[in-house]
């Protein structure tokens, strides 16, 4: 279980608290959370479920694979060389309570 | 390759093959799923609705499902028609309520075994698994564009000695460019353009086969036949010598040979009409608005916006089916368990509530919104990226460097068919010689 917190850019936030399991991807759907679309429901396919994580939660994040990383240079939004990532890709698990991410201004 | 012009050399850095910029688009809320079904009203009948009417233009039909009964029983079809962007997009993101592995499903039958279309996670996840990897930005940009491009260039040729008064969009350009971008992508070596074109018809038509017409389940074991003696030798020699084609990656993926066969059928079914709908559709609507196509023809960054609005204003695919695993509410209508649903995208790439200004009209400037022509969640067209560089920023881009006066001739008919599946089947086209 952990709280994972979506920053928006008009100063807006929502805090989520979701079980192990899932993806940053998916909890934010799910909740109907605005601005991630994850069009491909997450197989890493559409690079619509980018976030920029917060730099102090860099360090809880998994590697970035071939195909992530891939996918992170086809976003709509520009790409952070350090806080971009896929939502679909970070998984939640005993690493990811606390986590928090600003949800870009474009996806599509 | 640039991502917008076939023959200049790209910009540097690492850039999407699709060359995005920061286009300022609108944050898209998601709905949220699992409905609870404990409420809701029992389904509107739309006894009204005439498919055959629906052939000829489907449009108005969909404007009035979305006015009057979002989520309907149209008893022409024996389904639930589901019209709405919020409703279709919901459908889509629930496998677990709506299921893919529809009862009865006539893909199946036409196909000879289930494909990765009517599976629903895990068992869909494996079989995209095997293709995946090969249909992503970066291999179709660097193993694929010279492809298309290639066989672009060599229809070019074809429609140029058609000359401007007998060329026919569809017949000597967008059939046989589809074609045979489908049997390099698949790895079909000399399969002929006219081979694939049968084998997709038979295919497509047994899929439609809902009244049981037995010569079409003929056409359809005729053709499975053809492909599986194809097979039988493919798949041992792509074991033996891998390539970049998708028929080696399901050959090499682990997948029982049942199960490549069934998505290499699929493949031929769903990766040829659409991509040549997509070229007619783009010169249909280029056509039809001038002062956009004039922009176009100047600014060559805009051929993906123009790819992007025509696959949402006049979508290939209009409807897909699903069917519920239990007893829910949908769009305030309860549905019982086993209802057979039609997800019709092509309504809701219509609907006002998710498209601004109106949906109607083909503008290639509206805020960018995410459409449903290409299917959202995890059955999301695996050949997406394939189709947006194969047609959007190959065959038409050429079309119009070859032809920058090209246009629809009017004195010969310009006609359109279908609703589940839509397309141009003549788009007479003229130019200045």
């Amino acid at each position: 279980m952990s709280t994972i917190t979506y920053h928006q850019s008009d100063g807006t936030a929502r805090t989520l608290t979701v079980e192990d399991g899932t993806t940053v991807m998916r909890a934010a759907v799910t909740a109907g959370v605005p601005g991630i679309v994850g069009e491909c429901g997450g197989q890493a396919m559409c690079a619509t479920c980018h976030v920029y994580v917060r730099d102090e939660h860099l360090g809880q994040l998994p590697d970035i694979s071939d195909d992530e990383e891939e996918m992170l240079d086809c976003a709509t939004a520009p790409r952070d060389p350090l806080r971009s990532r896929l939502g679909c890709q970070i998984p939640i698990d005993a690493t990811s309570d606390g986590l928090a991410v600003d949800v870009p201004e474009s996806q599509v | 390759m640039d991502a917008h012009s076939a023959s200049s050399t790209s910009a540097a850095a690492a850039t999407c093959p699709f060359g995005y910029t920061d286009a300022a688009a609108e944050p898209v809320s998601s709905a949220p799923s699992g409905p609870e079904a404990t409420s809701g009203i029992l389904a509107p009948v739309a006894e009204w609705v005439d498919p055959a009417q629906m052939m000829s233009n489907p449009y108005p039909v969909y404007e009035r499902l979305r006015a009057e009964a979002p989520v309907a029983w149209v008893p022409a079809l024996n389904k639930y028609l589901v019209t709405t962007y919020t409703e279709c997009h919901q459908v889509e993101m629930d496998q677990e309520i709506f299921s893919a592995d529809v009862s009865g499903a006539t893909m199946t039958q036409a196909l000879g075994a289930r494909p990765m279309l009517r599976k629903d996670d895990p068992e869909h996840a494996a079989d995209r698994k095997a293709i995946n990897p090969s249909l992503r930005p970066r291999n179709i940009k660097e193993a694929w564009a010279p492809v298309f491009e290639r066989n672009a260039r060599h229809y070019l040729e074809v429609l140029a000695d058609r000359g401007p008064e007998a060329a026919e969009l569809n017949r000597d350009y967008a059939a046989p460019v589809a074609s045979q971008n489908l049997i390099d992508l698949l790895g079909l070596p000399e399969v002929a353009v006219e081979d694939l074109r049968r084998w997709s018809h038979a295919f497509i038509a047994g899929t439609g086969n809902v009244l049981d017409d037995p010569q079409i389940w003929a056409r359809c074991e005729a053709a499975r036949a053809e492909v599986d003696a194809l097979l039988a030798d493919l798949i041992p020699y792509y074991q033996a010598h891998p390539n970049a084609s998708m028929t080696s990656a399901l050959a090499n993926s682990g997948l029982p040979a049942e199960d490549v066969a069934a998505n290499v059928k699929l493949t031929i079914s769903g990766g040829m009409n659409e991509p040549q709908h997509m070229i007619t559709n783009m010169v249909f609507a280029l056509d039809r608005h001038p002062e956009q196509r004039e922009q176009v023809l100047a600014d060559p960054e805009l051929w993906p916006a123009v790819f992007d609005e025509a696959v949402r204003w006049q979508s290939p695919i209009g409807m897909y089916p699903r069917e519920t695993t239990r007893p829910t509410v949908l769009g305030g209508v309860q549905l019982p368990a086993g209802a057979p649903l039609g997800v019709v995208v092509g309504s809701a790439n219509r609907d006002r509530t998710q498209f601004s200004g109106d949906p109607d009209v083909f503008d290639i400037f509206r805020p960018k919104q995410a459409h449903l022509a290409f299917g959202s969640g995890v059955h999301l067209c695996a050949g997406h990226w394939a189709a947006k560089t194969s047609i959007g920023q190959i065959a038409v881009p050429l079309l119009y460097r070859q032809f920058p006066t090209l246009r629809v001739d009017p004195r010969r008919a310009t006609t359109w068919d279908g609703w589940v599946f839509r397309g141009l089947t003549q788009l007479p086209v003229t130019w200045n010689q």
